[in-house]
This record gives structure tokens, C-alpha cells and sequence, in this order.
């Protein structure tokens, strides 16, 4: 498939909004929380997304913004003729008081620790992850330091 | 038997760094496994946040002892798009060079770490000699050993100095005649070759799923190298390979890994023979860099180890806004439990060491 058809596909899929082309081979869009699980699967079987590059947790303020990056690397999407990997990156929105979504270390194994990275630095909640613990900073820590809301003294206390 | 859990770390010969793998253990074969990072964690991207986009140069050296120019020129790849700085042509290729030398020096780091793994002192100090030859070469044009500081948001720091070129082809003469003796002493040794064939298999898929990339995948077969597929710099007008091992059809062992760095360290000196034949004369830093920058840019490049991923938001001031990291190695070593289960403990060394574990990064 070309990333040309690709872009056709996704625009006219439900959920997805402002398809973009970064760069010749990164496709950027946003997608909408509710249906996150069902695309995913979709990305994954059906267009060959075969490794989650990475999951970026950002405070916007005040909603919560979450970045994956996924590639493509036996070429089941290609960008014309040349070698070059196709990557897409999808933004989802969330409210500050729920800053939850589905989980999807079930079907890409590299996410599993973006999750609970993202869970430890900014206290996004991934429902149906086996084992959301934090993952660089201790057991017992107070808060999520990567939250621009975060202050410092509350972990002078705690120490 | 009874099933019990051993912590080995944080300090333990083969943890390469400070990290603690706790393996549940059926007499002596791993049933299970939970890597645990953490212990060098220093806020590198809180503490970016509050500084300005050209002193991060400093900290992202910091992230890897083993490969800091890479890091750098993670980070400086993606300002540049964020600031759509453009870097004049002979700066690329000094670039490459440092890059390629970089490359060489973290691989002969992870031979040398290898082998005491396996038992064997005598293949680190030769490595690790070898691997001085080319931390001196770093030094000349950066003035340091080990943390350079060399690239710069629009170029690089100072062009190279005058006999940097026989320098580098007298250094690289020595180190393929070195190779070839190597290749008696492991490849053909029957007991480096019992260590570590048949051990720590997993498949190109398994891998793909589980975020393995890099020479670990290269490892499986799977022609995947970012130079060539997201290409930066001048990597797409120098004539190199990628270079593939299998251990079988699709899948790695612990041999098809070292085998697979070994063929990239051979890569490397023709890609920096080939880009001092290539290389213009000209300016190397860009005339005017902005220092404040608006909006969001990621670029990925192939660090010694894998897959290295930045993505850096701006909002208007001259501090970025969100910076994330993403190590190739944090993905790697979350996988350890699918390529250990079912092994001995004795083969942990080999298995570990075999992908080349750098913790600097992975706990950023």
C-alpha cells in the first residue's frame, strides 16, 4: 500500500481527524479516546504497524495530550519506490479529571513500559495493563513530576 | 522443585550498570523474569525543560558513557527541525564521521564488556584497546574522551584539524588487521561458539512486536536500519549495506547478535573512508540559529544500540516545552522475560550482555 492510499483511508475512517504528512513518510492525525482500542487493532492487523516506536504523555494544560509513534518495518505501507519506513503519529486529547485509556500492551509488547512510564511521570491511567507499577521513580513516590503543575516541596516533605 | 525468585543486582558483574533482574528460577532453569531500572534515573527531561535548547547539548552527552555523540546528535537533529535550521553540507559529513567513529567506540565498549561475561579477560583488554584508538581519534577534533559536546544546533563545534584524515586512515589500517585476528580468536573458538549459539533465541517478529530494533533485530534478519530507512545526514549518498545475521531462518542467537556488530564495525570504516573522499570545503555552522522555537518536532536516529527517538514541543520560548527520550534499550530490556524463560542461569550473562545494555539512557 502506498502512503498515499493510506492517508485516503484514514481520512474517511470514523474518529480520525486532520490527516497530515510530515517529512514524505510520517502520516500525523488525531483520533478520538472513545474508539482508540478498535483503531488500534485495526493499525496493528490490517495496515502492518508492527512496533510502537514510542508513547509521549504531554500537560498541555489544561487537558493531557498522549503521542504514539508507530513504524512500519516489513513494508506493508511504502512511500513510492524508495526504502523509506512509513511512521504515523496519532495525538489523543484527554480531560485532566479522568486522564484515562485502553491500554494497548496486548498488542504491541513495546508498549507496555511507554504506559508505565507515562503512568509514572505524568499519572496517565491505562485500563487493562497487566502490571501499571512506576517504573524509574521508587515505589511510595509522591505525585508525577512531569506534570507542570507538579511542586517541588511535596517531595522534599515526603524525604 | 520449588520455584524461587533471585535478585541479581543491583551490583552483580553482569548487570553492565545499575539495574536488578530478578528471575524466578525452577532448580536451574528461568521460569519467569522482572527487570527492574530506576537506580540512575536523573530527570533529564525535567531538568531540560528549564533550560535553554542549546545548554542541553550537556546533558544529552550525559545519557549514554558509551555512545554520547549519537544522543547529541539525537537531540540536535530534532531542534534543528523544530527550528528549520539548515546545517551547510560539510558539517554533515564531519557529522557522519563522528558518528560512524562513535559507532566503533560503543561497540568495541560492548565487545570488550562481552567477553568477560563469557569468561573470557583476555578478548576485553584487546578490545578495550582497540576502543582507545578511536576515543583518542574523538578527542583530537573535541578536546575530551569521553563526553564531547561536539555537534551543535546548526553544525558543529570546530572543523577538523589538519592530519585528521591520515590520523583516522592510519587508526583504521591497524583496526581491520585487528578484526581479522579477532575473527580466529572468537568466531572460530569452540568454546565462545558453545556460550553462545542456540542461547537467548527470539524471533524477527517477536522482536519487531516487542520494540527490539537495532542490531538486536538485525540480528534476526530483518534488513531495518534507520540510516537507510528514515535517512539523515549524508547517509544516502555514501555506497554502504545494511548488514543482516540469522542464526536460523528468522530468528537470533546469542552469536548472530555479536556476529552482526562485528559486520557493522567493518561497515563503519568504509562509510568513513568513503565520506573523507566525498567530503567539500565550506562553512561548518549555520549562519544565524534561532534560539527561540514554536510547535512539535521528533526525529529518529540509529543509535549503537537501536532505534533512538526524540520529540521535543516548543511553545514560543527559548526552553522547550515537553522533551521526550526514547531509548531504544528501555524497550529491550523490558522484553528480557521472553528471551530468558526457559534457559539456564548461567546463560543470563551471555544473554544480557549479548544485547548490549546501556543503563545512562534507559533510565535517562
Amino acid at each position: 500500500m502506498d502512503i498515499k492510499e493510506l492517508m485516503q483511508k484514514l481520512s474517511a475512517r470514523k474518529g480520525v481527524s486532520n490527516v497530515s504528512l510530515i517529512r514524505n513518510n510520517v502520516v500525523k492525525f488525531d483520533l478520538g479516546k472513545d474508539s482508540s482500542k478498535e483503531f488500534f487493532l485495526e493499525l496493528k492487523n490490517d495496515y502492518g504497524f508492527e512496533h510502537c516506536s514510542l508513547i509521549t504523555a504531554i500537560d498541555n494544560q489544561p487537558e493531557f495530550e498522549l503521542v504514539y509513534h508507530f513504524t512500519v518495518v516489513n513494508k506493508s505501507v511504502t512511500v513510492g519506490q524508495s526504502d523509506m519506513s512509513v511512521m504515523a503519529e496519532i495525538h489523543i486529547y484527554l480531560d485532566r479529571d479522568t486522564p484515562t485509556i485502553d491500554s494497548i500492551s496486548d498488542l504491541w509488547g513495546g508498549a507496555n513500559w511507554h504506559e508505565r512510564e507515562a503512568f509514572d511521570m505524568m499519572g496517565i491511567y491505562f485500563v487493562g495493563h497487566p502490571d501499571l507499577r512506576r517504573v524509574l521513580l521508587p515505589e511510595g513516590f509522591a505525585g508525577h513530576p512531569l506534570r507542570k503543575d507538579y511542586v517541588y516541596e511535596i517531595h522534599e516533605e515526603e524525604w | 522443585m520449588a520455584e524461587m525468585w533471585i535478585s541479581m543486582g543491583p551490583q552483580h558483574p553482569m548487570t553492565h550498570g545499575l539495574w536488578t533482574l530478578k528471575v524466578k528460577v525452577d532448580g536451574e532453569t528461568i521460569t519467569d523474569a522482572d527487570p527492574e531500572l530506576g537506580y540512575l534515573h536523573r530527570s533529564v527531561e525535567k531538568m531540560g525543560e528549564r533550560r535553554k535548547y542549546f545548554m542541553n547539548t550537556t546533558l544529552t552527552d550525559r545519557l549514554c558513557y558509551a555512545s554520547s555523540t549519537t544522543w547529541t546528535h539525537c537531540y540536535v537533529q530534532t531542534v534543528e527541525e523544530l527550528m528549520n535550521v539548515e546545517v551547510p553540507e560539510r558539517a554533515k559529513y564531519i557529522r557522519t564521521i563522528m558518528l560512524e567513529l562513535q559507532r566503533l567506540a560503543s561497540h568495541l565498549m560492548w565487545a570488550g564488556a562481552y567477553m568477560p561475561d563469557l569468561g573470557h579477560i583476555t578478548g576485553a583488554l584487546y578490545f578495550w584497546r582497540d576502543r582507545e584508538l578511536f576515543l583518542n581519534l574523538l578527542e583530537v577534533p573535541s578536546g575530551s574522551r569521553l563526553l564531547y559536546n561536539y555537534i551543535r544546533i546548526g553544525g558543529i563545534k570546530r572543523d577538523l584539524p589538519d592530519g585528521f584524515e591520515e590520523k583516522t586512515e592510519r587508526v583504521l589500517k591497524l583496526f581491520e588487521q585487528r578484526l581479522d585476528e579477532y575473527s580466529d580468536l572468537f568466531e572460530n573458538s569452540k568454546i565462545f561458539r558453545m556460550r553462545t549459539e542456540d542461547v537467548g533465541k527470539f524471533t524477527a517478529a517477536q522482536a519487531q512486536n516487542l520494540g527490539i530494533t537495532g542490531p538486536n533485530l538485525r540480528g534476526c534478519g530483518t534488513k531495518f536500519d534507520l540510516r537507510k530507512s528514515d535517512t539523515y545526514e549524508i547517509y544516502d549518498e555514501i555506497d554502504w549495506d545494511i548488514q543482516t545475521r540469522e542464526a536460523g531462518p528468522g530468528y537470533s542467537d546469542c552469536f548472530s547478535r555479536y556476529m552482526v556488530r562485528i559486520d557493522e564495525m567493518k561497515e563503519s570504516v568504509k562509510i568513513i573512508r568513503e565520506c573523507f573522499k566525498k567530503m567539500p570545503k565550506g562553512p561548518t555552522l549555520a549562519s544565524t540559529i534561532p534560539v527561540r522555537a514554536q510547535g512539535e518536532a521528533f526525529r529518529r536516529t540509529e543509535d549503537s544500540r537501536g532505534e533512538a527517538l526524540m520529540y521535543v514541543v516548543g511553545d514560543g520560548s527559548d526552553r522547550p516545552y515537553r522533551w521526550k527520550i526514547k531509548s531504544p534499550m528501555f524497550t529491550t530490556i523490558s522484553a528480557s522475560p521472553h528471551y530468558l524463560k526457559g534457559y539456564k542461569v548461567a546463560d543470563i550473562p551471555a544473554i544480557m550482555g549479548s544485547i548490549d545494555i546501556c543503563i545512562g539512557e534507559t533510565d535517562k
